[in-house]
């Protein structure tokens, strides 16, 4: 096995097996708990591929989603129930990229590694089970349809982009999830299941020893395609599809969101230095220690939900920064002035050396928690990118690599603005 | 791994745990006072004006460079209801001392500024800066309106009032837009005052070099008198069941069931209530779960909570606003099963495995480490992990169905669509 240090002074112990899965392993001394997370590198936008290297196919969008629901069926008993039997927990997730399925137990970590690597490699579905779980996913969408943020973050991806199905909620619409078959999900289910596109990581009370034997001595042989995976993506222009939206919902105030389309032009570490750097942008504004927030809070155009992101892969790339307010439009201005200012103005150097820092501060308490280090590794993995090297990474940048990416990257004119406003009660 | 507890002066006392577990220094302290809806709007300001300055950090701006230079430092605050109390919590939490560049030397430097903000928020003694003020009531006032923005919380909170209409219980944890129109700056200032000086406070440690940290806090903290009297709630026996329902322009409908359980913390049977909860509708292998949603496909989401102060058992559940009266009655259904002893062996023992192994992941979380003893510290009985544990271990199938037996259905609240009005 590999040893990794990490910047807190742990070990994690890396490993790639025969059968091509790539394993971390974090051992924590002193603590109960183990959680370990089985993820595949296949998520929502994965909707258009060469199906066993040959034929494109297009499935439905929401599969990915639907069939990571799915995996959790079994022919006889129950997932939950199996993990529950000894106070374990399990749960699992879908992404644009990813699909991942976890666990966390005080009890019995060998026994839960066992289970979690049988379902996840056992998929029981039948035309019954796939049926009844479509009423499931429609309240699962519909309860996504009443959170405002959630509407807002869709809205602005759909009208960013004209063909990436990075546009698409994660889990579909109501009508294409009631279109996917058996067949669909099981053709999904083996390109895109094969150890050679996953990665298991743990972090807990383990044995690094121990739990790499185990995961060797039960990982199943893979009977399916075993192979490279081609995804085929749609061409996407430059520009974005609408710069401007609004819609209603009942809320009780208006809330603002702009979205930035990028071309997504980084792979491996210049990737993750890319999402550093466009985290310390978004703080240097967004921050409570920016005086752009202070400026805009004083003026009441923001409140507490003033925040930004960015996310990146190889195949789209988009910030976006937004806010509760009562007057978008201003919001809007006074944005647009801030942003244009400090592609002009140079960055305080002292500014930008605290937010490093507190980054530093961040970073190192973030080896606590067990889920956040077990899928950074995971995802960063996937990205190609080298995770435990992030604080170097850190040292290493400067007030005019932000001032760069602010002036690259914060392009009005890609653009979208989206803008939620409450109904009236009689509408 | 336990707390150790310090009397530190009259009221206020110290809880400290020692480990090198963690990277990072926590201090949670929490201040009590009864749920009343005079004060409770005034104690939800506190934490909005806390984070506008301090004495020293006249800013938020300031306050942050402050933390920013901490290496992340952070302080957050927040008002909790518990029972029919209403709980400040002060949290500040550092990187551990020895992981930094500089070494330990933040140490001091970073319990001061926490301090501070505490104690010298920015104004004088009688009241916090006016225009800070001004804004941070606006940001209450737009908190409290934007409550219908979360559904499901938003049906919960309704849930709630109209179940405890008459009782304190019913008072929202951050108080209401009509007292927060007449209320003053200097009411508030006076209020904090109060809290400060003469409610029990406690305040809870967990690190590394805690005799070092309990002795510089142990100088900061003043002399004081313990004056506030606190209540345990009142029970409703018998509650007569009422059912409401309301309209929004939403998608999804979100249905509120709360029992009376007649059973508290303090009640010998009160382990038997939490795992009757857990098999009812605490984890995704409960009765709940897999009736309303594996089998039925009813609801993404389905569950119960216990509320042990007050005696209240909630089940929630998002589902399609024509098929609320299925699921009303499938949920009706479980409870009926289990009062007549539908309970298996596995589902006891799974559930209380379940409640055992969240018991013991506390320990691997600071915060959840300190806030398992919030219950503990309202109901005036703190019981540690192993306490917990043992108490879990020894319910019996037979206690769980009396338990259970106890429910009494007091609300049924739905919010719906509009237009699926029947």
């Amino acid at each position: 096995m590999e040893q990794i240090k990490t910047p807190t002074g742990e070990i994690i112990y890396k490993d790639n097996l025969q059968n091509g899965l790539t394993v971390f392993l974090l051992p924590k001394p002193g603590f109960l708990r183990t959680y370990a997370v089985l993820s595949t590198k296949y998520g929502s936008i994965d909707s258009s591929f060469k199906a066993f290297g040959k034929d494109v196919v297009n499935v439905p969008p929401g599969i990915a989603h639907f069939l990571e629901h799915k995996l959790f069926e079994e022919e006889e008993g129950n997932v939950f129930e199996r993990f529950a039997s000894f106070g374990a927990s399990v749960n699992a997730f879908t992404s644009h990229t990813q699909t991942s399925y976890l666990f966390a137990t005080i009890e019995d970590w060998q026994k839960a590694l066992v289970q979690l690597i049988e379902f996840v490699n056992k998929p029981y579905l039948t035309e019954d089970n796939v049926e009844k779980e479509k009423g499931i996913i429609e309240q699962e969408l519909r309860m996504y349809e009443d959170h405002p943020d959630q509407r807002l973050h869709t809205s602005v991806l759909e009208n960013l982009y004209y063909q990436n199905p990075v546009r698409l909620d994660i889990g579909g619409t109501v009508e294409s999830v009631n279109q996917i078959t058996v067949d669909d999900l099981l053709l999904c289910y083996r390109n895109f299941y094969q150890p050679g596109n996953m990665a298991l990581a743990i972090v807990g009370a383990i044995d690094p020893t121990e739990a790499l034997q185990i995961i060797k001595d039960n990982y199943p042989e893979w009977e399916h395609y075993n192979g490279t995976i081609e995804r085929v993506h749609p061409e996407e222009p430059a520009k974005v599809q609408n710069s401007w939206v609004e819609e209603k919902l009942q809320i009780s105030r208006p809330r603002y969101l702009v979205g930035f389309k990028h071309d997504p032009i980084w792979q491996g570490e210049d990737l993750l230095r890319q999402q550093i750097i466009m985290g310390l942008v978004w703080r240097l504004i967004t921050g409570r220690g920016s005086k752009y927030f202070t400026q805009l809070y004083d003026a009441n155009l923001v409140d507490n939900s003033f925040g930004a992101s960015f996310s990146g892969d190889t195949r789209f790339a988009y910030s976006m920064i937004g806010s509760d307010t009562d007057e978008p439009e201003r919001l809007h201005g006074e944005l647009t002035k801030i942003i244009n200012g400090l592609k002009a103005e140079k960055l305080e150097p002292a500014q930008v050396e605290r937010l490093k820092r507190q980054l530093y501060g961040r970073h190192i308490a973030s080896y606590d928690s067990f889920e956040y280090v077990a899928n950074r590794y995971i995802s960063h993995h996937f990205d190609n990118a080298p995770y435990h090297l992030f604080l170097d990474m850190v040292q290493n940048i400067s007030p005019s690599d932000l001032q760069d990416a602010i002036v690259n990257l914060l392009d009005w004119e890609r653009s979208t603005v989206s803008i939620l406003r409450p109904v009236s009660f009689s509408e | 791994m336990n707390f150790v507890q310090r009397d530190l002066a009259e009221g206020v006392r110290l809880h400290l745990c020692e480990t090198e577990k963690f990277k990072t220094l926590n201090c949670k302290i929490f201040i009590q006072q009864n749920l009343e809806k005079q004060t409770a709007t005034s104690t939800a300001l506190i934490p909005l004006l806390l984070r506008r300055g301090s004495g020293k950090f006249p800013s938020t701006l300031e306050i942050a460079k402050e933390l920013e230079n901490l290496y992340a430092a952070n302080f957050s605050s927040d008002v909790l209801k518990i029972g029919e109390r209403q709980i400040l919590e002060l949290h500040y939490q550092m990187i551990d001392s020895s992981l930094l560049p500089e070494g330990d030397t933040l140490l001091e430097r970073g319990l001061e500024t926490f301090w501070d903000i505490i104690t010298n928020p920015a104004g004088s003694t009688e009241a916090f800066i006016d225009s800070y003020y001004k804004q941070e009531k606006q940001s209450l006032k737009q908190d409290l309106e934007g409550l219908v923005n979360e559904k499901r919380s938003y049906a919960i909170k309704r849930a709630i009032e109209t179940m405890c209409a008459n009782e304190p219980f019913g008072i929202y944890k951050y108080g209401e837009p009509a007292t927060l129109e007449n209320l003053k700056n200097e009411d508030v200032r006076l209020h904090y005052g109060n809290l400060l000086s003469s409610c029990p406070m406690d305040i809870f440690l967990v690190g590394r070099d805690l005799d070092r940290v309990a002795e510089f806090i142990g100088g900061l903290v003043e002399k004081r008198e313990s004056k506030q009297k606190l209540k345990l709630p009142q029970n409703v026996e018998n509650p007569e069941e009422k059912v409401m329902e309301e309209n929004m322009n939403m998608q999804q409908a979100v249905l509120i069931m709360g029992y009376r359980t007649n059973c508290t913390y303090l009640d010998d049977d009160y382990y038997d209530l939490v795992v009757g909860n857990g098999i009812l509708g605490g984890f995704a292998h409960s009765k709940l779960f897999m009736n309303v949603r594996e089998k039925a496909s009813l609801a993404y989401y389905v569950g119960s909570n216990l509320e042990g102060t007050k005696g209240i058992l909630l089940i929630n559940a998002g589902i399609n606003g024509d098929q609320k009266e299925q699921a009303m009655e499938i949920i009706r259904e479980q409870i009926s099963k289990m009062k007549a002893g539908e309970i298996t062996e596995h589902e006891l023992e799974q559930t209380k495995q379940g409640l055992i192994s969240s018991a013991n992941a506390a320990q691997d979380s600071p915060a959840a480490f300190i806030d398992r003893n919030l219950i503990g510290l309202v109901n005036g009985q703190l019981r540690d992990s192993a306490q917990v544990i043992e108490a879990i271990r020894n319910v019996r199938k037979e206690g769980v169905i009396k338990a259970m037996e106890r429910l009494s259905l007091d609300t049924t609240y739905i919010l719906s669509p509009n237009g699926q009005e029947d």
